[in-house]
């Protein structure tokens, strides 16, 4: 049972502010990634709560005590790094019974601790061998292991996957995501990789420049982002956004983008939920690119459009649509458009399209 | 400007053997990408023919010339790195100017002022020509490090990795820019990655290189579609194809008598078509993530063994027995870790191979 919670956490590196004012509580079993580019903030902010980190202001908690003026020995958290730090003249038994040799447990009972933690990851014939004769994926498996046996109020993780080729790490994420649904410890993960956070996370927490964006589940992240960094970091091709005209002629309302003379028809009501915001030409729509619908025949809605770059991606292709002097991507059926500069239609499926004020990048927060 | 063909090659370093009689055909004003893990040949491939290494075996043509006598300079290649290799302290336009100021052969001044011009317009650098280089993101160095290969209008452009380096979100709108800026300058490019993704959107034609041998070649749809054995099927493609050991009775698919079975289809793309000649033989089948459904009265059992969110539709791994399978689904789909499912697939789209060789039957035949 560990609650973790940052009231007001600051901190400076000099005269750099890395944390700013960060509020953030973690419920007991939850998966929490941290999201944002290098500089964000993300790993300063676990090495707080690990207790590598002093802060400069505010409480960091743990089940309701405040640790900030613990040493992190005392705090009881397990940390996992991107570099295994395994003791290479130690075999991999010895590894993982290391942090249980300074508590003075019976042999018995690590010797038990050791093998059940090792059955949990697959690796109870590699006991015998040492780091240097395993695998990247073995290793850090190990890693793992030592964080588990000593059985900690939390696990820390920073990046731990983030030096694996692309195969293990997808096989990693999976064992790292069950790992986590049978020992049910609350987890902290760091990671720049939308994917991992989108596939692991019970909540995802985004950072840009020390500030926190959005916390949420990965449905809400993906389909409510709250500004545009958001909507632009997670989501892979990245979310169109471009600057548009909201007109409205006789009673039709419609969404232009890239200067077009015609826009794309949106029901009525977007006027009023975007509460006045409509005369001024301060908005940007945004739409990722499976809500740019596209048909080969004209049809109602659809404008015609040009096709440019087309990428195929196996499953789907990302087609770039000519609109005006913008291009928007779309997804397709892969090969549902046969070649660059074939003339196609689309439109923008009000359901999947967002609003942000242009000058601060916050949603107007319209569902359609 | 340039057709490239490599015959027979082969390189070894020492008892190290790179490379083993490789042949590659590389179109003028193709855009081909060579893919690979580490440590596959991809990068010897490329200092190979840019005369930075020389073959053990075999010969190289450009334009149909044998060059093994030429020197690097005379093959007139550029090369673009991971590592962006600029002049720190020189600023943009020097840096851009630096390859068409040579002691001998140097050009004519309103030339060069031409030349950096275009190249800087064509890659929207413009407005960082009078910039050191050190003052530059990661994204604007690697456009230069294009432009200064750009500037002396090579024969073939050669490119290892150039975008590795960078972060998602560039690296996707780079993706779109180098593409463009191949269509535009109608040049052949030779393009080294380890990310299938990069291959699949990029490539005119994807060559597979594996353990020093190209496996296959072939357009992003026929490598996607019909890979030519197990390790393509499982290299490209995110998540890779499904692949499990069974065998052909009566036209159907046997993983496990009873309990895993499904339909083959007479003409279907895996070449079942070869009916009788495969019967009961062990076969691996292989189908991709997007054509295994999940439903309600599907004939297969499985259980759901993880869940991964990608927003605009979810992979769920399937356990049946001791083999896991991922199959994507739209993002509105309801299913929940450790719920029981059924499932099937589409049997057009089931990929046959031999479970020796790992060949498809398709190529095979």
């Amino acid at each position: 049972m560990t609650q973790i919670e940052l009231r007001g956490v600051q901190k400076w590196f000099g005269a750099v502010q890395v944390i700013k004012d960060l509020n953030l509580t973690i419920a007991d079993n939850e998966f929490i990634v941290l999201l944002g580019q290098s500089g964000c903030g993300k790993t300063t902010t676990l090495r707080a709560i690990a207790g590598l980190e002093t802060i400069d202001e505010g409480d960091i908690l743990i089940d309701g005590k405040k640790v900030q003026h613990l040493k992190c020995s005392d705090r009881d958290i397990a940390m996992v790094f991107q570099s295994f730090s395994l003791y290479p003249h130690m075999t991999v038994y010895e590894n993982i019974a290391f942090p249980l040799r300074a508590t003075r447990m019976a042999k018995a009972d690590i010797d038990k601790a050791v093998r059940e933690v090792a059955q949990v990851l697959r690796i109870t014939d590699l006991l015998d061998r040492r780091p240097s004769a395993l695998s990247g994926g073995d290793m850090q498996r190990v890693a793992i292991g030592r964080a588990l046996v000593r059985r900690p109020k939390a696990m820390l993780m920073d990046e731990p996957i983030g030096a694996l080729d692309a195969k293990l790490r997808e096989e990693m994420r999976a064992e790292i995501k069950r790992l986590h649904v049978k020992q049910g410890s609350t987890t902290i993960y760091v990671t720049h990789d939308q994917i991992e956070a989108m596939s692991l996370a019970d909540r995802i927490v985004i950072m840009h420049e020390g500030v926190l964006q959005q916390v949420g589940t990965p449905e809400e992240v993906y389909q409510r982002p709250t500004n545009l960094f958001v909507a632009q970091f997670v989501g892979s091709p990245v979310m169109n956004v471009a600057d548009t005209t909201i007109r409205e002629t006789g009673g039709e309302v419609a969404v232009a983008v890239g200067g077009t003379e015609r826009g794309f028809p949106f029901p009525r009501e977007l006027l009023s939920k975007l509460n006045g915001h409509a005369a001024s030409d301060g908005i940007a729509l945004g739409v990722r690119p499976e809500g740019v619908l596209v048909r080969l025949e004209p049809a109602d809605g659809f404008l015609p459009v040009e096709a440019q770059l087309i990428e195929p991606l196996g499953s789907f292709d990302i087609v770039d649509l000519k609109v005006g002097k913008e291009v928007l991507r779309a997804r397709t059926k892969s090969g549902f458009i046969s070649g660059t500069g074939e003339k196609v239609f689309a439109r923008i499926d009000p359901a999947q399209a967002h609003f942000f004020d242009k000058a601060s990048g916050r949603s107007l927060g319209v569902s359609l | 400007m340039a057709h490239i063909q490599l015959k027979n090659i082969s390189k070894s370093f020492g008892a190290q053997t790179a490379l083993s009689r490789l042949d590659l055909d590389i179109a003028d004003g193709e855009f081909f990408v060579l893919l690979g893990e580490t440590g596959a040949g991809k990068t010897t491939t490329l200092r190979l023919i840019a005369g930075l290494e020389k073959p053990s075996e075999g010969q190289i043509y450009i334009d149909g010339v044998d060059v093994a006598g030429w020197s690097a300079a005379e093959r007139d290649v550029a090369l673009v790195l991971q590592q962006y290799s600029l002049y720190p302290r020189y600023t943009v336009r020097e840096n851009l100017e630096f390859p068409l100021k040579p002691k001998i052969r140097r050009l004519p001044d309103a030339e060069i002022k031409e030349r950096v011009e275009r190249a800087a317009r064509t890659l929207r650098i413009e407005h960082l020509l009078d910039r050191k280089v050190d003052r530059l993101s990661g994204g604007e160095m690697q456009r230069v490090s294009i432009g200064r290969a750009i500037v002396r209008k090579p024969r073939v452009f050669l490119m290892d990795e150039p975008l590795s380096a960078l972060d998602a979100k560039l690296r996707e709108a780079l993706r779109t820019e180098l593409k463009n800026l191949q269509m535009q300058l109608g040049a052949t490019f030779l393009f080294v990655t380890h990310d299938q993704i990069e291959a699949m959107s990029m490539g005119d034609k994807v060559g597979v290189l594996h353990r020093g041998r190209i496996v296959q070649t072939g357009t992003p749809q026929e490598i996607y579609n019909n890979p030519r054995n197990t390790y393509v099927a499982s290299f490209v493609g995110s998540p890779p194809m499904n692949l499990m050991e069974g065998r052909l009775v009566d036209g159907r698919a046997v993983m496990a008598p009873k309990t895993f079975e499904l339909p083959l289809s007479e003409n279907g793309s895996g070449g079942a078509g070869t009916g009788g000649a495969a019967d009961g033989r062990p076969l691996v089948f292989g189908i991709r993530p997007e054509d295994l459904h999940l439903e309600s009265g599907a004939p297969v059992e499985a259980l759901v063994h993880d869940l991964e969110n990608h927003g605009v539709q979810k992979i769920v791994t399937l356990r049946v027995g001791d083999l896991q399978l991922r199959a994507t689904v739209p993002a509105q789909t309801a299913v929940a870790v450790d719920q029981s499912v059924r499932f099937g697939w589409n049997p057009e789209k089931v990929a046959l191979f031999d479970k020796g060789s790992g060949l498809s039957l398709r190529h095979e035949a």
